[in-house]
């Protein structure tokens, strides 16, 4: 068997391309998926049961169903309403709720972490709870949720390669654009293999870089996703 | 725009009987993942600087790339490679489960590093060869320990097989793909096929952690 190298050299243009549109989500939909998970995560621990199940049914739902389902679902059912998306906003959309409901799981598992003593002695010197929640608890959380937050995110960056089964041209599309063309399977999904390969190494080095500089605690209950 | 379930309520006896395909492909490929970390797990602890740094790279690679991405390099690129010929059922299987089995490997360190040193000392003590230590007393200890989390990995499992859709192996995804291709429903038969997805899954992590729940109360 040969290798046509070749073949990945010449379309080195569009497996840029595709990188890009790659880090582009994932570069937005990380952030947008930290904030939901903040705001999911308040409502979660709130003592209000009107918060907090429907905070508890969200994360629930999106953790048990299949990411590749709920993009079909939300690239097929949005049009049925009459709002037309890219396949990148859908994309986008998709990873952040996807990323938001294991994000607030891995804050609560901090807030829990965190010991029970603290909201005690916040109540007892009479600080309100935004305040206090500010200010003493999640201070306190960096430590525990760091490293499994950096987990769901290179999550996040791995799961973009699901946006090519909705026509969105990053990586994974990239290479089987170029497979269609060339028809050199071996080389393409070998090539985008290693490159998903390095930015996880990538990613890795440098949030344990950041990590070192937070004192780590350690969670009870580890949550990954893949 | 109304969602009209009933019209396609008559036809969904592929759904459901890819539903049991689905479940099946998770067990075969969840055995797959148990043997190859069992296998990793060994390695580690192997003697030979080789096997080690290999169990190294293997964990790294897998929770470095998509999984879908492996997938395809199974199917487009390694079988081919390795000039065997095998049917996208078995790739798609096999891929799940070479995944699945870095994960279980991380797994049965955590169990393996809380089985107490009294216990190697006692089967050195009792003159049991190594193989004979491995597999009839330390093995059988992890596995008990690590029974609920190799639940939660089931779900996992369960969760990636929808990427198999992608190489033509027809599970739940690809059904209901086939479904809505036919009836022009997608809305319907997808919420139907999450609410299915949804079922199992929940079903099996709340049972995980029901298990996890009473193996902490055995211990304290």
């Amino acid at each position: 068997m040969t290798f046509d190298y070749m073949a990945i050299w010449d379309n080195r243009d569009i497996l840029s391309q595709g990188l890009l549109t790659t880090l582009i989500i994932a570069g937005t939909a990380i952030p947008v998926g930290v904030a939901i998970g903040v705001l999911v995560c308040m409502l979660r621990i709130s003592k209000n049961r009107l918060l907090r199940w429907p905070a508890i049914a969200y994360i629930e739902i999106i953790r048990n169903i299949p990411l590749l389902i709920l993009l079909f679902m939300m690239f097929f059912a949005l049009p049925f309403f009459g709002v037309r998306l890219s396949g990148l906003t859908t994309g986008f959309i998709c990873l952040s709720i996807y990323g938001g409901a294991y994000f607030a799981e891995v804050f609560r598992g901090g807030v829990e972490a965190v010991s029970k003593g603290q909201f005690d002695a916040a109540k007892a010197l009479g600080l309100k709870y935004g305040f206090y929640m500010r200010r003493v608890i999640f201070p306190q959380l960096y430590g525990y949720v760091f490293p499994p937050a950096t987990n769901i995110a290179l999550t996040l960056i791995k799961e973009t390669s699901l946006l090519s089964m909705i026509a969105v041209s990053e990586l994974t599309y990239a290479a089987h654009d170029i497979n269609g063309r060339t028809f050199t399977p071996v080389e393409t999904f070998a090539t985008i293999a290693l490159i998903y390969w390095g930015i996880s190494i990538l990613f890795l080095k440098l949030t344990s870089g950041l990590q070192s500089r937070i004192e780590v605690g350690h969670i009870s209950r580890p949550i990954t996703i893949r | 725009m109304n969602l009209q379930f009933l019209e396609i309520i008559p036809q969904t006896g592929p759904m459901f009987v890819a539903t049991l395909y689905t479940i099946f492909v998770g067990i075969i490929a969840c055995a797959v993942g148990v043997g190859v970390g069992t296998g990793l797990l060994l390695m580690r602890n192997s003697r030979f600087w080789l096997l080690r740094k290999f169990v190294g790279l293997y964990g790294s690679f897998i929770r470095g790339t998509p999984a879908l991405v492996q997938i395809l390099v199974f199917y487009y690129a390694l079988a081919p490679l390795m000039g065997i010929n095998i049917g996208p059922l078995t790739a798609g299987i096999m891929a799940v489960g070479f995944n699945s089995g870095a994960y279980v490997a991380e797994i049965l360190r955590g169990g393996l590093s809380r089985i107490p040193a009294g216990q190697w000392e006692a089967a050195e003590a009792l003159g049991l060869p190594k193989h004979k230590t491995w597999f009839r007393v330390i093995l059988p200890q992890v596995y008990n320990s690590v029974i609920p989390l190799l639940v939660n990995e089931f779900t996992m499992v369960i969760k990636i097989t929808p990427l198999l859709s992608t190489i033509t192996v027809v599970e739940l995804t690809r059904a209901s793909q086939m479904l809505y291709n036919e009836t022009f429903r997608p809305v319907e038969v997808l919420l139907l096929a999450a609410l299915i997805y949804f079922v199992i899954c929940f079903s099996i992590s709340q049972y995980g952690e029901y298990l996890q729940r009473r193996s902490m109360k055995y211990r304290l």
